[in-house]
C-alpha cells in the first residue's frame, strides 16, 4: 500500500478522523444514556477542539505527539473498561475505536514526516 | 526534560515513548472505572417480612398453607440486614423465623404491630425468634458469608420457607 508522503494530505486526513471520532464521541454520550455519558462529551470535545489546532498546524511538534498519545490512551482506556464492565461493546463504539486506530497510524506517519529535516508542518 | 533533549529524540523513539505512556495510564485508568463501577460499598438493607397464607385446605393437601413474603432477600455480602418481621395472623398462631447457620442475628420484638410498640424481650445472637400473633420482630445481622441460606418457620416448614442470597 502507497503511504501518503505529503504532510499536508496526512495533516488533513488526521483532522477529518479527529473531527470524526469528536463528533462520534458526542453522540455516543448522548445516545448512551447511564454510563459515563458526561466523560463522552468531554473526550469529543477535546477531540474537535483537538482537529481545529492540527488543522491550524499550530505548534505541531507538540500538538501532534499529544494528540497521538491521546488516542492510543482513550483506546486503551475504552477497552479496559470494556473487558472489565462489559460496557460500550456495540457497534458505535467499535466504529468510534476503529477511526481511532487509523488516526493512531496516520498521527504516526504524520510525525515521522513533519519531522523530517526541511519539513513545515 | 530540556527542548534540546527532545530534539535528539529519534521519531520511532518519541511514538515509542509516548504510546508506552498512553497504554499504561489507560490501563490503570480503565481498572479502576471498572472497579469504581462495580464496587459497591456495604449498606443497611431494610426488609419487611409478613407470613402469608395460601388459599388451600391443609389436611386435604396434607401440609401447611404458611408461607413467607417475601420469600426471597437478596444483599450483598457485608451489607448490614434489617427485617423488620410481622405476624399478621387473623387467629391466634405463632410463627418463627429460624436461620442457617452460620448466621445468628440480633433479635427485638414488640408486643404490638410495629416497632414502635413495647418491647417484649431483646436478645443477641440468635438462631430463632419466636412471634405471637400481632406482633413485630425487629431482626438484624451483618451479611458475613456468601451464599444461599435458608430462612424458616418451624411450625410451617417446609412451605413456610425463604431464602436469604448473599451475594459477593
Amino acid at each position: 500500500m502507497q503511504v501518503p508522503k505529503d504532510p499536508a494530505i496526512l495533516r488533513w486526513s488526521a483532522v477529518a478522523l479527529i473531527f470524526a471520532t469528536g463528533l462520534l464521541n458526542i453522540y455516543y454520550g448522548n445516545s448512551y444514556a447511564g454510563f459515563f455519558e458526561n466523560l463522552w462529551y468531554a473526550m469529543g470535545a477535546i477531540y474537535v477542539f483537538t482537529a481545529a489546532v492540527i488543522a491550524a498546524n499550530f505548534e505541531p511538534r507538540f500538538a501532534q505527539p499529544t494528540v497521538f498519545g491521546y488516542a492510543i490512551f482513550l483506546f486503551v482506556l475504552w477497552a479496559t473498561t470494556a473487558l472489565g464492565t462489559g460496557a460500550g461493546l456495540d457497534t458505535v463504539a467499535y466504529v468510534d475505536k476503529a477511526i481511532e486506530a487509523l488516526l493512531v497510524v496516520n498521527m504516526a506517519l504524520l510525525i515521522r514526516n513533519s519531522r523530517r529535516p526541511g519539513t513545515l508542518s | 526534560m530540556t527542548q534540546s533533549t527532545t530534539r535528539q529524540w529519534s521519531t520511532e523513539k518519541l511514538l515509542l515513548v509516548i504510546g508506552m505512556i498512553a497504554i499504561v495510564a489507560g490501563i490503570a485508568i480503565g481498572t479502576s472505572v471498572g472497579y469504581a463501577v462495580r464496587y459497591e460499598a456495604p449498606t443497611t438493607r431494610t426488609f419487611y417480612l409478613f407470613n402469608s397464607s395460601l388459599n388451600f385446605d391443609e389436611e386435604l393437601w396434607g401440609v401447611s398453607h404458611d408461607t413467607f413474603s417475601p420469600d426471597r432477600i437478596t444483599v450483598n455480602k457485608a451489607d448490614k440486614v434489617v427485617i423488620i418481621y410481622r405476624n399478621i395472623e387473623d387467629k391466634n398462631e405463632d410463627h418463627t423465623f429460624t436461620m442457617d447457620a452460620p448466621y445468628k442475628f440480633d433479635a427485638v420484638v414488640h408486643v404490638g404491630r410495629n416497632e414502635t410498640t413495647p418491647v417484649v424481650s431483646s436478645a443477641p445472637d440468635l438462631t430463632s425468634v419466636n412471634l405471637h400473633q400481632n406482633q413485630t420482630a425487629v431482626i438484624s445481622f451483618t451479611a458475613s458469608w456468601g451464599g444461599v441460606f435458608q430462612y424458616r418457620c418451624i411450625y410451617h416448614y417446609p412451605t413456610m420457607t425463604g431464602y436469604l442470597v448473599v451475594l459477593g
